[in-house]
């Protein structure tokens, strides 16, 4: 779609936005009803008038950030935004249902690749129309809700959390709160979080410096009380696709077997899961460590270096996806893996770190 | 300056240039300004070269290279100096100096380059992934800040998601925060697609009000 019809197409979705947004529910455990936050008194506090401030971690800011979360994680909505990283724009749309405890989500191109994302619970697939293929992942059932780690006090000694002067977006009061990473192995982030619902309404990934490199704004976005089984279906048409699954079960533990870790890791980073699984298209187990920074993730995916890859030499490897960072590596015959949405530096060295001690039996664990 | 000279000059600083014909050359060099300059020029790119790949100049024979070609036209326009007193190993000496130097240096770079051919940009990057970052803090220290060297960014080249790669988002994307899902996910769903925009767009409710 040309800029300028991208433009129009935009205003003409934000003229609507107002009144999508006027209707919401509460986080979805709770009794659903219908609530025209439009008309809800605008809430003022102090911090209206305030300058701009460092707080603690129990005050205004992680609180907020926290709200967020929640919002994300636990309320049903349905929004068209558009993504912006690189000097591209796109539109997308997200549907995300939380009902009777299951996960439902879709996200989909609007326009260029047509992808589709797909989450029902613990399945997720992933529709790439551009490479004719379908990967269907099978995840535990205990990783359907995976909780984040909140934010503790830990994670804040190395971001500074702060309040900035709230603003008004798209006709609603918004908190605006900045992430700011104090070293250069994690981004930060300025959201614009929606006084009413917690919602992030535009959410900017800064660098170091603060320069942002990916942005999300919500074009329109309503909260409904119910969203159909019919919303979660693809618009894709699979026909003539490969589909890839991972439908066997994750590998036994076997008697005696490697346990992988990382003999150092950036600062704050620590390991949070560690679990075995096939990925799709694979029949090769595939070990998973999970480490965060309270903010950040990076997970790291180990396995058998491919026979036929055997004699090759070792090629590290750096990738991006949007702005987050993918760095391949092969150590002691495994290929390394790491993928985080953190600069490209942290994936590196969170792999080049790693080290495999054999162990008794190791099964899959959260930390 | 004619071809022949400075195809003469060139062999000189790849010391190819018969020792005889050095003399003659060292002695116009001395009183060439053009020539100077053009020698001058094959200083800076071996300045260049040191500082960029880490080739160390020694900086004694460095001085005597400049105080050679800075000094030999006051020799020269001295009063009551003869021609004669400007010894010929004096500005060849300066120039054997360099042109040691640049040997070296062209030596070194062969040596060190693997990718001889391949373009210097691709080069650097190529050497600053092999190159591991020295952070950090042991693992079982995570979480106490202790100070560390930030690492050097290197380019990252955009890949085109692979079905692998695909794994792996969507693996990894179960375990990111809510809002770096989205934006992970959103990434992956836009890659090489979208309109250009060097800019982050403006939300449009700027122009809805």
């Amino acid at each position: 779609m040309p800029s300028s019809e991208r433009l129009v197409a935009l205003t003409l979705a934000w003229a609507v936005a107002g009144a999508a947004l006027a209707q919401e529910t509460p986080p979805a455990r709770a009794p659903a009803h219908k609530t025209s936050l439009d008309q809800a008194p605008a809430q003022k506090t102090s911090l209206e008038s305030a300058p701009a401030h460092k707080t603690s971690l129990d005050s205004a800011p992680a609180h907020w950030l926290e709200r967020m979360n929640q919002a994300l994680t636990t309320r049903n909505y349905d929004g068209t935004f558009s993504h912006w990283h690189g000097g591209r724009v796109e539109m997308l749309r997200i549907i995300h249902r939380v009902q009777d405890g299951t996960v439902s989500e879709r996200l989909a191109s609007l326009d260029g690749s047509g992808r589709e994302f797909i989450r029902a619970g613990a399945s997720l697939t992933c529709y790439l129309p551009d490479k004719r293929t379908v990967l269907v992942e099978q995840r535990p059932p205990e990783e359907s809700l995976v909780g984040f780690p909140a934010v503790n006090d830990q994670s804040a000694s190395f971001y500074d959390i702060r309040e900035g002067t709230r603003t008004r977006l798209n006709r609603r009061d918004t908190h605006v709160i900045t992430v700011s990473p104090k070293d250069e192995y994690r981004y930060g982030y300025r959201l614009w979080i929606d006084d009413s619902t917690a919602m992030p309404l535009k959410t900017q990934l800064c660098d170091r410096r603060g320069h942002v490199i990916e942005q999300i704004v919500f074009a329109s976005l309503t909260l409904p009380a119910h969203i159909p089984d019919s919303a979660f279906r693809p618009e894709v048409s699979t026909a003539g696709f490969q589909w890839l699954r991972n439908e066997s079960a994750p590998p036994a533990p076997t008697a005696a077997t490697l346990a992988w870790n990382a003999m150092r890791l950036p600062p704050g980073f620590r390991m949070t899961a560690r679990s075995a699984q096939t990925l799709p298209g694979s029949a090769d187990p595939v070990d998973h460590l999970v480490f965060t920074d309270g903010l950040a993730s990076v997970s790291v995916f180990v396995e058998p270096q491919r026979r036929e890859h055997a004699d090759q030499p070792a090629v590290p490897e750096s990738a991006a996806v949007g702005s987050s960072s993918a760095f391949s590596t092969v150590i002691d015959g495994h290929k390394i893996t790491a993928v985080g949405e953190v600069p490209p530096d942290t994936v590196r060295f969170i792999a080049s770190q790693l080290k495999a001690e054999e162990l008794p039996a190791v099964s899959s664990r959260r930390h | 300056m004619n071809e022949e000279l400075d195809s003469q000059l060139s062999a000189m600083f790849d010391d190819e240039l018969a020792p005889e014909q050095c003399e003659l050359l060292a002695r116009r060099l001395s009183r060439d300004e053009q020539l100077k300059a053009r020698w001058g020029r094959y200083a800076v790119i071996g300045a260049a070269i040191r500082s960029e790949r880490g080739v160390r100049l020694n900086a004694p024979l460095a001085g005597r290279v400049s105080a050679v070609l800075l000094a030999e036209p006051a020799l020269v326009t001295t009063p009551g100096a003869r021609p004669t007193a400007v010894r010929w190993w004096q500005p060849l000496a300066g120039a054997a100096v360099a042109a040691g130097v640049a040997v070296g240096c062209v030596l070194w770079l062969r040596a060190q380059n693997p990718l001889a051919g391949a373009p210097l940009s691709a080069h650097l990057t190529a050497a600053t992934v092999s190159v591991p970052s020295a952070p950090v803090v042991p693992a079982a220290a995570a979480g106490a800040a202790e100070s560390y060297v930030v690492p050097r960014t290197p380019a990252v080249r955009a890949m085109v998601p692979s079905t692998e790669l695909a794994n792996y988002v969507v693996a990894h994307s179960v375990f990111s925060s809510p809002v770096a899902r989205r934006n992970l996910l959103s990434a992956f769903m836009t890659s090489e697609s979208g309109t250009a925009a060097e800019e982050p767009p403006d939300e449009p409710a700027v122009h809805a009000q």
